[in-house]
């Protein structure tokens, strides 16, 4: 119990994410490198969870154990826990047999990343520039990026939205939408 | 006969010009609530709340009650045509919604999710008119162990919902329930998952989350098919309207989903989204053709919309008859009800049935106006299929992000909604469906503080000893165990016939 109150935080809970990162790279090294790549993803995705699980296992072992009539905090987790083990398990005996489907084709991933890459840069820029600039940015941005031309459409949307978002979100709902911190430090 | 005397004196007032004007402007602000992803009913109704200090009661009651009403039809809209439910509850309303859009057949979806929320909204309203006392005292009387039972039926449906990727549907609903643990345990007070994070302390918000999952993942789905090319796309199709022939097959599955929508919504927080679950897989068992559930049948669309409409007169029922708010959106009508002196509870129905009972007229009335309002406004909806992906992917994205932001003002949801979405990207390639893990979210809760709550009162026996439980403990294993009897049949037919059978 000392052991897994251990991992359960601090440093000892540092040293089992690494480890699970270690096992879940090795296991897909060994996967993409054995007769069964085909099925990689399939693979993974459960081992994954099982290491999720694991994960979840160790910092509830260390929860307080009830003191009276009742069933204490870790007990539902727990049974949500040995589900997803159970089903992880079962999905993995399925890739392993190649009772699966093999893996999806990937298509333009690259497009998802960069557009991934753009909204995480929307919503730090959001901060610092405030909502209604970096959204001119994004949507302008956005659909030029994916080759759309028709700047009196991109020009009318954006604004349209941003009329919007100000009288529906800003005014009505009183949403207080980001003013950034560069805009309120140059102009208060 | 009083009741018949009073709901005609309640047709009565609305004949003024004041009532008319609450229950056209209610609907309106209701839809438009309800399309918007981030913004649940619970919000419009709150929004409007201070609107209403100066209106006499009746007129504050019919104003809030017609955006109750039309925002459950109005989370259908985005949901049917841009795969992004507006409200929780629409979720289930995308399965068939959002493929018969991809087939060209967004009409379908949107005439279909308006008749089945108009006829399963006047349905609910009518089983709260002649039934909601007698009913209210049966929902109070239920015992924790019945409410976890109920919540497990509900998990079930998981089995139907995820066909042939049964096992990936459970695996998803368990990460759900799993999130759901995540946060401050409301009997102990013990942190839970939360990594001293006080960000975690309330857990992960629904709202971003179903917004991640559908709506962004449909995104990143999308724009991983995408070629970067400069060109016009996206030509105006006529497209294809039910005719009323369509809506008459759907009137077994609209009026069992509304009963069942009605009873479920009485039970106090098991609600509209719980309901369109139940009622998707009870209209796909008794379907004659269930495979075509999740593709783009009309019938899933009828199910889940009049399931989600008619709660919202069961979810009246025991605010009304008991005072006893059943849902975030009866809690904040109780709190408007208290601001004009009037106190639900058995006696609001002898000293105010005029309040009562103009209520019960407006929201008969708010469906029909819904029903032409929706006709009229599906004309204009519909064009946003039509929408260049190459503008609408962005517009979501940015819909997505403002509206994860307005449910608690933090950047911390908007991220959780971006991790969401991704995740649900990669799960959905992989055949795992996303809907399970926002019912595990959903009942998490339900099932959780009852479960405890029923050990507490009667240790872990009760769920055994109790019949209504132990029918619904029944019901949950049959509905577990069909769908996959089914599916093991067909497999063996399929491989007598010497076809590939399903895995």
């Amino acid at each position: 119990m000392e052991l897994i109150r251990y991992l359960g935080k601090g440093t000892g809970f540092t040293l089992l994410l690494s480890a699970m990162i270690i096992i879940f790279g090795i296991a897909a090294y060994a996967v993409i490198r054995s007769s069964k790549k085909e099925y990689a993803g399939r693979i993974l995705f459960p081992l994954f969870f099982i290491e999720l699980a694991f994960v979840f296992l160790v910092i509830l072992l260390g929860f307080p154990a009830k003191k009276e009539a009742g069933v204490g905090p870790g007990v539902v987790p727990l049974l949500w826990i040995i589900g997803i083990f159970s089903f992880s398990i079962l999905l993995l005996i399925k890739a392993l047999l190649r009772f699966e489907e093999k893996d999806p084709k990937w298509g333009h991933i690259g497009v998802v990343f960069v557009y991934l890459g753009f909204t995480i840069l929307y919503l730090i820029l959001m901060q610092y520039i405030g909502y209604f600039i970096s959204t001119i940015l994004f949507l302008v941005g956005g659909m030029y990026y994916l080759a759309y031309r028709k700047w009196k459409v991109i020009i009318y949307l954006t604004a349209g939205w941003l009329l919007f978002s100000y009288f529906a979100f800003y005014k009505l709902l009183y949403v207080p939408l980001p003013t950034g911190k560069l805009i309120t430090l140059i102009f208060g | 006969m009083d009741l018949l005397s009073n709901l005609v004196t309640g047709f009565g007032y609305l004949a003024g010009f004041q009532p008319v004007v609450a229950i056209v402007v209610g609907v309106i602000l209701g839809i438009l609530a309800g399309a918007m992803p981030g913004l649940s009913p619970s919000m419009g109704v709150a929004l409007l709340v201070p609107f209403t200090y100066k209106l006499s009661p009746q007129i504050s009651l019919i104003l809030l009650g017609s955006i109750y009403i039309a925002a459950n039809y109005g989370g259908s809209i985005t949901a049917v045509t841009i795969n992004t439910p507006g409200t929780p509850s629409a979720v289930v309303t995308s399965f068939d919604g959002y493929p018969l859009t991809r087939k060209g057949k967004a009409g379908v979806g949107l005439g279909t999710s308006l008749v089945a929320s108009t006829v399963g909204g006047i349905i609910g309203t009518i089983i709260l008119i002649f039934f909601s006392v007698p009913l209210a005292r049966l929902a109070v009387k239920l015992h924790p162990a019945e409410y976890f039972a109920l919540a497990i039926f509900g998990l079930a449906t998981v089995a139907s919902l995820g066909g042939k990727n049964w096992a990936k549907a459970f695996l998803a609903a368990m990460l759900g329930l799993l999130i759901n643990t995540i946060g401050i345990d409301p009997i102990s007070g013990v942190q839970r998952f939360t990594f001293g994070n006080y960000k975690l302390f309330d857990g992960f918000a629904l709202v971003p989350a179903l917004i991640g999952l559908f709506a962004l993942s449909e995104v990143f789905t999308r724009l991983e098919e995408y070629k970067l090319e400069k060109g016009v796309e996206s030509t105006f199709e006529k497209t294809q309207w039910p005719k009323f022939i369509d809506y008459w097959k759907l009137k077994l599955t609209i009026l069992r989903s509304s009963v069942i929508g009605t009873l479920i919504g009485i039970f106090p927080g098991a609600g509209a989204t719980i309901a369109a679950f139940l009622s998707y897989d009870v209209a796909k068992k008794s379907s004659k053709h269930p495979e075509t559930f999740g593709t783009g049948n009309p019938e899933g669309v009828a199910a889940a919309e009049a399931a989600n409409s008619s709660s919202v007169g069961g979810a009246l029922v025991p605010l009304l008859a008991l005072g006893i708010p059943g849902s975030a959106t009866t809690a904040v009508l109780i709190g408007a009800l208290m601001i004009h002196d009037v106190n639900p509870g058995p006696l609001l129905f002898v000293e105010r049935p005029d309040i009562v009972y103009s209520l019960f007229a407006a929201l008969l009335v708010a469906n029909f106006v819904m029903l032409g309002l929706g006709l009229f406004g599906s004309r204009l909806w519909i064009k946003v299929t039509v929408i260049p992906k190459k503008v609408l992917l962005p517009s979501i994205l940015a819909i997505s992000i403002v509206g994860s932001f307005a449910v608690h003002y933090s950047f911390f949801d908007v991220a959780s909604c971006i991790g969401f979405g991704f995740a649900g990207w990669l799960l959905k390639k992989y055949g795992f469906p996303v809907a399970p893990i926002v019912l595990g979210m959903v009942l998490g809760k339900l099932a959780e503080t009852n479960f405890r709550r029923a050990v507490i009162m009667g240790g872990y026996k009760v769920f055994f000893t109790r019949p209504a439980s132990v029918i619904l403990l029944l019901l949950a294993v049959a509905s577990f165990a069909v769908p996959l009897i089914q599916t093991h049949n067909a497999n063996k037919k399929e491989k007598e016939a010497g076809g590939t059978p399903e895995k």
